[in-house]
Formats: C-alpha cells, structure tokens, sequence
C-alpha cells in the first residue's frame, strides 16, 4: 500500500518538500472538516482529481492509489454502514480515501530520502524533549522499507505450509512467521550496526 | 599495515565456547575462513566486526580494539552478511548507497557523487531509483556490497556473501571483492574455488583454528579430513 517515489517531472515534483507536505496537510485537514454530506463526498472525489490532474502525475495514478487503498475503503464503508446512515458512511470513507490518496502523492513524488530529511527537520523543536529527530526518521524508513519483507515471509511460510500438505491453519502460520520475522529483526539489526547506526 | 591479530580468544554464545583459545595473526590481503558448518566461522567474522565480543584474550582489527573502538572500527571496517534481504535499509537502491555515507560529513552533492560512482562500479546505475526489494537476489547482493564498499574501507568482512546467489552472479560479487586491491579482506566461504582465489587460507574446526597457510595446503587437510 505504501507507494514508493516514482521519478518524474511536473509541479508536484518541482514545489520544494517542506511546502509540499505542509500543502497537502492542510488540504487533508480541510477535507476532513467537512461535514458528512453528499456533496462534501463529491468535493472530496473533486479535490483529488484536482491534485492529480496535473502534468507527471495523471488521473490514471490516481486509479492506482485508490485501488491500492481498496480493502481499506471497503472495511471502513462497511465498518460504517451497521452504525451509520448510507450519507455518512460514504463521506467518512471518501475522507479516508482522499486522506491515502493525498498521502500517496506524497510519497510518489518525493524520494524517501527528502521525506526523511523534512521529518527530521520537522522534529527538530522536539530535540529539546529529550527526543532523537535522526534517530526517530531512520526508525521511519526503515519500517517502511521493511513492510514488503514481512509480506514476502507471509508469503514464504504460508507456501511452504501448503507444500507439506498443511491446510490454512492460523496456529501452523503463526509460530514459523514470527520465528522468520525475529530472525529478520536480528539480521536487520546486525546490518544496521555495522553501518554505522548506534 | 596491521590486519587482525588474535591472542588467546574465547568466544561464548549462551554456555558453550563457540570459539576455544584462538590464537592467529593475518597480515595477507585476503584470507579465507573455510570449515564444517557449526564449526565458528560466522562467529568469527562477528567477531572481527565487532558484533560479537571475546570472553577472554585480545582481538586487534587493524590495530583496533573491537570492543572499545567501535565507532572507529566501523569507519574503516566494511560487513557483507550472505542475505541479501536483511542488508537493505532505504527503500530505493540510490538511498540505500547513500544510507551508508550518513555518518560521514558530506555536502549533498558530494554524496551523490560518491553513490553515483558506486553504483556505476557494481554496474546497478540503471536500478538508481528502483525499489531496492525489487530487485532480484544477485542484484541485492550486489546492493549490499556498494553499500559496503562505497565509505572506502580499509577491511571488508564477507561471511558467505555469494551463498544464495547463482553461478555468473556468485562469480560477479567474487571478482568485485578479490579483485580491488584497495581493501583487505576477510572471506567466510564455502566455495572452495573461491577459496583458493585468496592469498592465505583458515580452517576452523569445531571451534579452533587448526590450519593457516597457502589455500592449497589448507583445503587439502579440509578434504583429507572429512570422514565419509
Ligand atoms: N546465539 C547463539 N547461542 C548459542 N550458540 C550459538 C549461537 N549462535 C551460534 N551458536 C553455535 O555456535 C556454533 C558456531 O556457529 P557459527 O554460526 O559460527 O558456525 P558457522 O561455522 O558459521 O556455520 P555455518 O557454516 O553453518 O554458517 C554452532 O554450533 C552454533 O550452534
Ligand atoms: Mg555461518
């Protein structure tokens, strides 16, 4: 789900990251302050179509993210649906969607480098709490980068569960998954140590 | 130029002495740590990294202390480990080269001249700013060694960096390694050609370092004494 920086050009690409993110931000929390109507759906659909519909990125991309979001979308509509109205079940679900959807323009186009150095720049005012703002970043991307690791242990140990005949047991995938996971944690941690990160 | 001296070196992991009252002094380029497996050779490359410490005797790593020279010895000592997946911290191959040149005090652009050089050497420029977990396993490995090689260091620790990879890319990440002069080289293998591509071999067994000496002689006495 987390997109990854995809190189490119056009205005997105050009507005400098601390505005960009800071841009997106306010958007994100305009959205979320309207009130759960029908048309505040519509005006949040309108609003990233806008911030796509521009030179590099392109409604297509747009398609994509929201696709990428969908089980996300469809458990919060559903989520909402039992309790909620149909009217305020949709408009909460477009501000999660709209909410992925702008985070993901983002992230597709800054290089996590850039980010990293905004967040850090960001967290700077919390150094004086006692707080790491390089330390706190690098646990950020580190994480990040790890998520499709874990879903490739997912996939390895369910594969081999099914290659020995196993069925979908949850009790057979958890303990080999969280055995590979720890091992991973201390591989990874070893690797850090030796460059550099105390 | 001083390479790693041991004196007397015990190693502990939980209760049994991984490594008994190693005594070894390697001044050759490359060395190769060759042996059973379970026998001690990870643990000595850890221990040359500074990742795992001696109970007792005294470990010098290029004239360092691993124990209370850390930052030092991290400076100037490289680590490639034989995953590929677990060396790769940045999620983009450029960011990952990069992540490595963090400590060192560089302008924006001297950094990415350092990266750029690097990647071009391991022939990865065109992978720049693909997703580092994308890449197929030789090309990972190949990822972890820029990493390593890209802060210029003085050793590079290997610990069978070429197991998971096939024939053309093992030989690929081999010649990388044996074929720089500008860096010694510590080479856990099991690869026996590889081995004797290097200037002194170790045989460890069970724990103790029972040969050091020319590659031929040493793997000779590896295979004499294997029982089958
Ligand atoms: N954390 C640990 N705690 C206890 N014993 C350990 C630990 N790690 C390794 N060992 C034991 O130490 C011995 C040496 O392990 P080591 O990983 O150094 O062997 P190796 O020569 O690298 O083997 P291989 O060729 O299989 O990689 C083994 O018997 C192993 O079981
Ligand atoms: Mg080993």
């Amino acid at each position: 789900m987390v997109t990854l920086y995809r190189p490119g050009d056009g205005p997105w690409y050009r507005l400098p990251t601390g505005w960009k993110t800071a841009l997106l931000l306010v958007v994100v929390l305009a959205v979320c302050l309207l009130p759960p109507t029908w048309w505040a759906a519509g005006v949040m659909a309108a609003v990233c179509v806008a911030c796509y519909a521009v030179p590099g990125i392109g409604l297509r991309e747009l398609g994509r993210q929201a696709w990428a979001a969908r089980w996300i979308v469809v458990v919060t509509l559903a989520g909402q649906l039992i309790f909620l109205d149909p009217e305020h079940a949709v408009a909460n679900a477009a501000r999660v969607t709209t909410a992925i959807t702008l985070a993901g323009l983002l992230t597709l186009t800054t290089p996590a480098t850039e980010l990293l150095d905004t967040v850090e720049r960001a967290m700077q005012p919390l150094a004086r709490l006692g707080l790491d703002p390089q330390r706190a970043a690098l646990t950020l991307s580190v994480t990040l980068s790890t998520l499709p690791v874990l879903a490739r242990l997912a996939r390895d140990v369910r594969e081999a569960q099914l290659a020995r005949g196993g069925g979908r047991s949850l009790r057979h995938f958890a303990m080999p998954y969280l055995v590979m996971v720890l091992k991973h944690a201390d591989e990874l941690g070893d690797a850090l140590a030796v460059r550099g990160v105390r | 130029m001083s390479g790693v001296e041991l004196e007397n070196v015990t190693v502990r992991l939980g209760d049994t002495d991984v490594l008994r009252d190693v005594t070894l002094s390697l001044r050759a380029r490359t060395v190769a740590v060759v042996g059973e497996n379970g026998s001690g050779k990870s643990t000595l490359a850890r221990l040359l990294s500074g990742l795992a410490v001696a109970r007792e005797g005294t470990v010098r790593v290029l004239g360092l202390d691993p124990a209370r020279q850390v930052a030092e010895l991290r400076r100037r000592v490289a680590v490639v480990f034989s995953n590929p997946d677990a060396q790769i911290v940045m999620p983009t191959v450029a960011e990952d080269v990069a992540f490595s040149l963090r400590t060192e005090k560089l302008s924006r652009q001297e950094r990415t001249e350092r990266v750029t050089a690097a990647l071009g050497r391991f022939g990865l420029a065109d992978l720049a700013d693909r997703s580092s977990h994308d890449l197929s396993g030789g090309q990972k490995q190949l990822l972890a060694l820029c990493g390593a090689f890209v802060r210029n260091p003085d050793l590079v620790v290997a610990d069978e960096p070429t197991a998971y990879l096939d024939a053309p890319n093992a030989r690929r990440v081999a010649d990388h390694l044996l074929e720089d002069a500008a860096h010694r080289m510590v080479l856990v293998t099991h690869d026996l050609a590889l081995a004797r591509r290097c200037d002194v071999a170790v045989l460890v067994q069970d724990g103790a370092v029972t040969r050091v000496g020319a590659p031929d002689d040493v793997l000779a006495a590896y295979e004499a004494s294997i029982r089958w």
